[in-house]
């Protein structure tokens, strides 16, 4: 009996470095937003669900149902690691909120303008109604706003830590 | 910039100093305070000690009496025993019975002291006047604030005293770090406010930040205490959200000193503010931490499923009513299927949460005796007669109820409030534009409140800017021995609660 008993004060946290906090900024970014997108989904806000990413692969019938979304938003968790990397060398170092936004604007206007033609499920924009243009685009900004403004708040507050002003 | 001085320094250079006759002094204090004739609650007692003639200045309506009666005894007993060999001024100093004694120069102060339920004794030949805190301020004893109970846990509450509430403070906080900085504010109303705050801990941008924005305030007077000081901290703007959070309870106050916060008590206030404050600040509440962690977790998680049914329950069922073909195959038992209403839906709805909304403001201002009626006639009225007029479909009906439930589950009332206000926006925005209308809406909602920041705070920190420790600590509530670290938003000097354990 003379070890230390394993009670909950004896647990020790990691420390995370820079590019831990990049990753599981991303990763939690493509969750969040992938289930927020597959639930517009499932309520039929949007004809493209997070499975949409597994629509290039020849993988059977369970990809377009709600398996394949969710799948689908497991997948979108891992681009999104890399999405978050591309970022934060790329635009990590701008402060304006409004970057993440447009960063996220950007990744619909590729997904659905420049490789629309390789995937499948998703029919040309003019096709795609309102409700999914307006349900995707918001998705899309809103990952962009929190991936963004999460890695440069992360970087910008790592380098001055008293900075407080009335604004 | 020497052309423009404030109100304040050009006080300061008029103060009027005391008199060597009491008799100047007098007069000068009957000019100004209009003592006895015009004024019932200030007076002058005259009296005399060892041949000198003293005043004694009260203002009769905040002043313990009988406190005075002892003071003044004591006086008296000293003439018997003493040989006036010493100055009078040096005796009666320390004779007199009481541990807050201080000396002042000038008769502004005194008027101030005065006015504040201190007594001044000035005394002929000296021009040195001596206050005395014999303060009695009108008020009640502690108890539990309404809005904020809990089940177990301490029932006791700030009052509107402010020397109470750093009392209930510097009893949960014994540390000799442990500051409670106070200053005046309103030139007429001349009311306290004090800011507390660990000196080791609590971040000096902040304080200092927070010390010169209250230093500027040059108004007349803050009757509605820290609601006004607040409006002058933070920038507001049509946000209806809610920038400061408000608490009633000192355990609540205590455990954000503790985690590096800075609050603000105002006299005349039973709550005080907690800077800074993110939205999540709003979503907790202390019954959670009374409990163990995983019933508070619990809690927690049917109060965040209230609050998000008091936003978007109602539009969410709207939305799905008005384009039945957006229900999944599960789901689409939801109605009304007939068109059998007379009234359009998105009227019903908007009928209905005027109607809640009126009975919530009645209830607040009804008696308790008469709210008994109230309530039946909100329950038999409202609920069963309108929908068998035909005014109201019964599933608004269900559906407002339970949104304005959520809206009471809220912990913060200025939260549940500024979610009714988005709710109404949301249903209009869903009755005209449909599905784009709802995620458009629901994004701008986001960016604005991520584009919210006061005193240097992102509002929607830790869900954007993302921290997943902070956050999980949000939707679970940790067990104490395991919360470490003091939250990183309050960029606190020192960063943890608690030393790590070795690892072995």
């Amino acid at each position: 009996m003379g070890d230390t008993p394993r009670l909950e004060q004896n647990k020790t946290e990691t420390k995370i470095t820079t590019n831990g906090r990049v990753a599981l900024i991303g990763l939690f970014g493509g969750l969040i937003w992938g289930l927020v997108g597959y639930l517009a989904w499932v309520l039929n806000f949007t004809k493209v669900g997070p499975g949409f990413v597994l629509a290039p692969f020849p993988l059977g019938k369970w990809k377009a149902e709600s398996l394949g979304q969710l799948v689908g938003v497991l997948c979108v968790c891992v681009l999104s690691i890399i999405m978050a990397f591309v970022y934060k060398y790329a635009l990590g170092k701008i402060k304006s909120m409004w970057i993440g936004i447009g960063f996220g604007l950007v990744l619909w206007v590729i997904v659905f303008y420049i490789l629309q033609p390789w995937i499948p499920g998703i029919q040309h924009v003019t096709k795609l109604g309102w409700n999914t243009i307006s349900t995707t685009a918001c998705l899309f900004a809103l990952y962009g706003l929190f991936v963004g403004y999460s890695i440069s708040y992360d970087l910008e507050s790592y380098s001055n830590s008293e900075n407080y002003s009335k604004k | 910039m020497k052309g423009v001085r404030t109100i304040k320094e050009k006080r300061e250079e008029n103060k009027e100093p005391i008199n060597k006759k009491l008799k100047d002094n007098e007069n000068y204090m009957k000019e100004r305070l209009d003592v006895g004739a015009g004024n019932f609650d200030v007076g002058v007692r005259n009296m005399e000690i060892f041949s000198d003639e003293i005043g004694i200045y009260y203002c009769n309506s905040l002043v313990d009496s009988s406190l005075i009666v002892e003071l003044i005894r004591e006086l008296l007993r000293i003439v018997d025993s003493h040989r006036p060999n010493l100055k009078a001024k040096d005796i009666i100093k320390n004779h007199l019975a009481h541990e807050q004694v201080k000396e002042i120069k000038t008769l502004d102060e005194s008027v101030d002291n005065m006015l504040s339920g201190l007594i001044v004794i000035l005394i002929d030949g000296e021009q040195v006047g001596l206050v005395i805190d014999v303060r009695h301020y009108p008020g009640r004893s502690p108890e539990e604030p309404d809005v904020e109970k809990v089940i177990r846990g301490s029932k006791d509450g700030f009052t509107e005293n402010i020397i109470e509430n750093a009392g209930l403070m510097r009893r949960r906080v014994r540390d000799e770090r442990y500051r409670n900085d106070i200053m005046q504010i309103g030139e007429r109303s001349k009311t306290d406010v004090c800011l507390c705050y660990l000196k080791d801990v609590a971040n000096p941008g902040l304080l200092k930040t927070l010390k010169s924005e209250l230093k500027k305030i040059e108004v007349d007077g803050i009757p509605m205490a820290d609601k006004t000081i607040e409006e002058y901290l933070v920038k507001q703007g049509i946000n209806p959200y809610p920038l400061v959070r408000y608490t009633g309870r000192p355990d609540v106050a205590a455990a954000h000193i503790l985690e590096g916060h800075i609050l603000l008590i105002t006299d005349t206030s039973p709550s005080i503010i907690i800077f800074p404050t993110t939205l999540f600040h709003h979503v907790q509440h202390a019954e959670e931490y009374r409990q163990t962690p995983s019933v508070g977790a619990f809690l927690r998680w049917v109060r965040f499923i209230a609050m998000l049914a008091s936003i978007f329950l109602v539009p969410l069922w709207l939305l799905l009513v008005e384009n039945q073909s957006l229900l999944p195959p599960g789901l689409d038992f939801i109605g009304p299927n007939k068109h059998d209403y007379h009234i359009p839906l998105i009227v019903q709805i908007l009928i209905a949460e005027i109607g809640v909304e009126t009975l919530r403001m009645a209830a607040i201002h009804t008696p308790t005796s008469l709210s008994t009626a109230l309530g039946l006639i909100a329950a038999v009225l409202v609920g069963q007669i309108a929908v068998q007029v035909g005014i109201f479909v019964s599933e608004v009906i269900l559906y407002v109820a339970v949104s304005a439930i959520g809206a009471f589950a809220t912990p913060s009332y200025e939260l549940s409030v500024a979610n009714k206000i988005t709710r109404i926006l949301l249903i209009l925005v869903v009755g005209f534009f449909h599905v784009p209308g709802f995620v458009i809406f629901t994004t701008l909602l986001v960016i604005y409140l991520a584009r919210v920041k006061n005193l240097n705070t992102p509002y929607l920190w830790p869900f954007i800017p993302f921290n997943p420790m902070a956050l999980f600590n949000i939707l679970v509530r940790t067990a104490m021995p395991l919360s470490r670290i003091r939250p990183s938003i309050v960029k606190p000097l020192n960063k943890t609660k608690q030393p790590t354990p070795n690892r072995k």
